[in-house]
C-alpha cells in the first residue's frame, strides 16, 4: 500500500488513472445503447435479446469451461515442451504444431463429425460395445475442440513466460536442494505468472470470440440462436447488429477485468 | 585435521560442445578447510564449483562429496542439501521477502515448521547483520545486503560445505567488505569453504590453501602466502602480476 502512495506522487498518475476510467465509460455507453434500443424499439430488439438469452448462457459457459481446461492443459504442454525427456518433448512439440497449423473451424468439424466415427470403427475392431455405440455430445466436442486448439497457443505463452525467468533463479532453487517440480512451483511459476497475465487475458478474449464457431457443430450458442432468429423473422440487419453488440459488451468487460487483475498483481507483488 | 576429504575430485573432465573447460582436475578438500581458487577468466574455476553440486554435468572423472558419489539423481539432491552455494549475481527470489527467501527451502526441502524456519531465519539475519530488512523485498536492498541474505539463505539449510562463486565481483567497492566480514566469520567458525575470488586480503586472512587454475587445470596450490609471494610456476607469476599491478 506504500507503493500506491508513492505511485500517486508520480506526475501523470492522475491522467493514467483517468484513461482507465474512460475505458469503463465505453463499456457503459455500449451497454446503455443496447438498453436504449431494447426499451425504445422493443420490437425487434428486445425480442432478439429474449430469443438469444439462452445462447448467451451457452456462450459464456462454453468459453469459461474451455478456458479453465486450457489453463491446465496448456501448462502441461508447456512443461512437456521444456522437458529434457526427448520423447515427451517430441510428442508435445508435434501436438503444438498440429493444433496451431489447422484452422479451428476444421478442428471443430473433425471432433464433431469424424472423431465419433473413428471411435465407432475402433469399437468394432476391438469388439468393445460402448465404443461401437458412441455418439458425439455437441457440448463435449465443442469444448474438446476449443481446448485442444487453444491449449497449444496457451502452452507457448506459458513457455515464453517460464523462459523469461533468469536461469539463476532455477539454479539457486536447485542448489538449495529443491527438486525440479518444487523449483517450478515455488520459484519459477509465481514469477512467470506476472509475465504471462496480459497475453493469457488476450487469449481469453480470443476464445470468447472464437467460441462462436461452435455454432456449426450443433451447439446452440449466441451465434446459432441469432441465425435461428434471422431464419424465422427475416430481419438480418437488426439481428446481427444486436448479436454484434452483445459480443462487444462481453469482450469489453473481459478486457477491463483483465486490465484490473493485471494492475492488482503488478502493485501487490512488490 | 581429519585427513578424510569431504570433497574428493579425481581427473575431472568437462567440455562445452567443442570447447574444453576442465582438463583433468584433481582436488581434495578436507573438513573445516577454506580453499580459495584464483585464475584468469575462462580458466574453469566457476565450472569446477558448479560441477561439485552438479549445476553443471561433467563428462568424465569422479566427484565424491561426504562419501556420496555424484552419479545418480537421488544422490544429487542428497548432495545439494549438504552444499550451500552463493552466486556472483545473488539470485535472490524477487517475489519473496527477505524472510521468505530464507525460509522457503527450509519448509519445502527440510520440511521444517513455519515457526522453526522463521526462528532459524531471524537468527541468521542477525548473524549477517541485517535483521531490520526481514520484511523488505530483494530489490529494496543494496547489493551487499542482498549477498548477505543469499549467504543466510544457504546457511539455513545447515550445509556442511559452502561454495562461493565470485561472491563480491558484482558489488560496488564499498560493499565488498561487509560481505567478506560475514565470510571471515564463517571461516572462523570452522565452515568448510571453497571460494572462487580474487580478494587477496580475504585469502590471506582466512584461507588454508590457495589454488591457481588455468586452462582447465590446477597449475599450483600452496598456502596463500607462498602462492602470492613466492609462486613457483611461470603462469602463476604472470597471472599475479596482472591482478596485483
Amino acid at each position: 500500500m506504500r507503493v500506491q502512495k508513492e505511485l500517486e506522487r508520480i506526475p501523470g498518475y492522475e491522467v493514467a488513472n483517468h484513461r482507465i476510467d474512460a475505458w469503463w465509460w465505453l463499456v457503459v455507453v455500449v451497454i446503455g445503447f443496447v438498453i436504449l434500443l431494447a426499451v425504445r424499439i422493443p420490437d425487434p430488439y428486445w425480442r432478439i435479446i429474449r430469443f438469444v438469452s439462452d445462447g448467451i448462457v451457452v456462450t459464456v459457459g462454453v468459453t469459461l469451461t474451455a478456458f479453465i481446461l486450457t489453463l491446465g492443459v496448456g501448462l502441461l504442454a508447456a512443461l512437456g515442451r521444456l522437458s529434457k525427456v526427448k520423447l515427451i518433448n517430441v510428442i508435445t512439440t508435434i501436438y503444438v504444431e498440429i493444433a496451431r497449423g489447422i484452422p479451428l473451424l476444421v478442428q471443430l468439424l473433425f471432433w464433431y463429425f469424424a472423431f465419433p466415427s473413428l471411435i465407432q470403427a475402433l469399437g468394432r475392431w476391438i469388439q468393445y460395445q460402448p465404443f461401437q455405440r458412441y455418439l458425439a455430445n455437441p457440448f463435449a466436442m465443442a469444448i474438446l475442440g476449443l481446448t485442444f486448439c487453444y491449449s497449444a497457443y496457451m502452452s507457448e505463452i506459458y513457455r515464453a513466460g517460464i523462459q523469461s525467468i533468469p536461469k539463476g533463479q532455477n539454479e539457486a532453487a536447485r542448489s538449495l536442494g529443491m527438486t525440479h517440480g518444487q523449483a517450478m512451483r515455488h520459484i519459477i511459476l509465481p514469477q512467470a505468472v506476472r509475465v504471462i497475465l496480459p497475453p493469457v487475458g488476450n487469449e481469453f478474449i480470443s476464445l470468447l470470440k472464437d467460441s462462436s464457431l461452435v455454432s456449426v457443430v450443433a451447439v446452440a450458442d449466441m451465434t446459432r440462436r441469432g441465425r435461428e432468429f434471422m431464419a424465422a423473422n427475416f430481419i438480418p440487419v437488426e439481428t446481427w447488429i444486436m448479436i454484434a453488440l452483445l459480443y462487444l459488451i462481453m469482450t469489453l468487460i473481459s478486457g477491463r477485468v483483465v486490465a484490473w487483475i493485471e494492475r492488482k498483481t503488478q502493485t501487490e507483488e512488490r | 585435521m581429519n585427513r578424510v576429504p569431504i570433497i574428493h575430485i579425481e581427473n575431472l573432465h568437462k567440455h562445452f560442445g567443442e570447447t574444453p573447460a576442465l582438463n583433468g582436475v584433481d582436488l581434495d578438500i578436507f573438513p573445516g578447510e577454506v580453499v580459495v581458487i584464483i585464475g584468469p577468466s575462462g580458466s574453469g574455476k566457476s565450472t569446477l564449483l558448479r560441477c561439485i553440486n552438479r549445476l553443471e554435468d561433467f563428462n568424465s572423472g569422479s566427484i565424491i562429496v561426504d562419501k556420496i558419489p555424484l552419479t545418480t539423481a537421488e544422490n544429487i539432491n542428497a548432495v545439494r542439501t549438504e552444499i550451500g552455494m552463493v552466486f556472483q549475481s545473488f539470485n535472490l527470489f524477487p517475489h519473496l521477502t527477505v524472510l521468505e527467501n530464507i525460509t522457503i527451502a527450509q519448509r519445502v526441502v527440510r520440511k521444517r515448521t513455519k515457526e522453526e524456519s522463521l526462528e532459524i531465519a531471524s537468527t541468521l539475519l542477525n548473524k549477517v547483520g541485517i535483521p531490520e530488512k526481514a520484511h523488505d523485498y530483494p530489490n529494496q536492498l543494496s547489493g551487499g545486503q542482498q549477498q548477505r541474505v543469499a549467504i543466510a539463505r544457504a546457511l539455513a539449510m545447515n550445509p556442511k560445505i559452502m561454495l562461493f562463486d565470485e561472491p563480491t565481483s558484482a558489488l560496488d567497492p564499498e560493499m565488498i567488505q561487509e560481505v567478506l566480514d560475514v565470510m571471515l566469520q564463517l571461516a572462523k567458525e570452522g565452515m568448510t569453504m571453497l571460494v572462487v575470488s580474487h580478494e587477496m586480503g580475504f585469502a590471506r586472512a582466512a584461507a588454508d590453501r590457495a589454488v591457481l587454475m588455468d586452462e582447465g587445470l590446477i597449475v599450483e596450490e600452496a598456502t596463500p602466502d607462498v602462492l602470492f609471494n613466492n609462486p613457483k610456476h611461470e603462469r602463476t607469476k604472470i597471472f599475479l602480476s596482472k591482478i596485483l599491478h
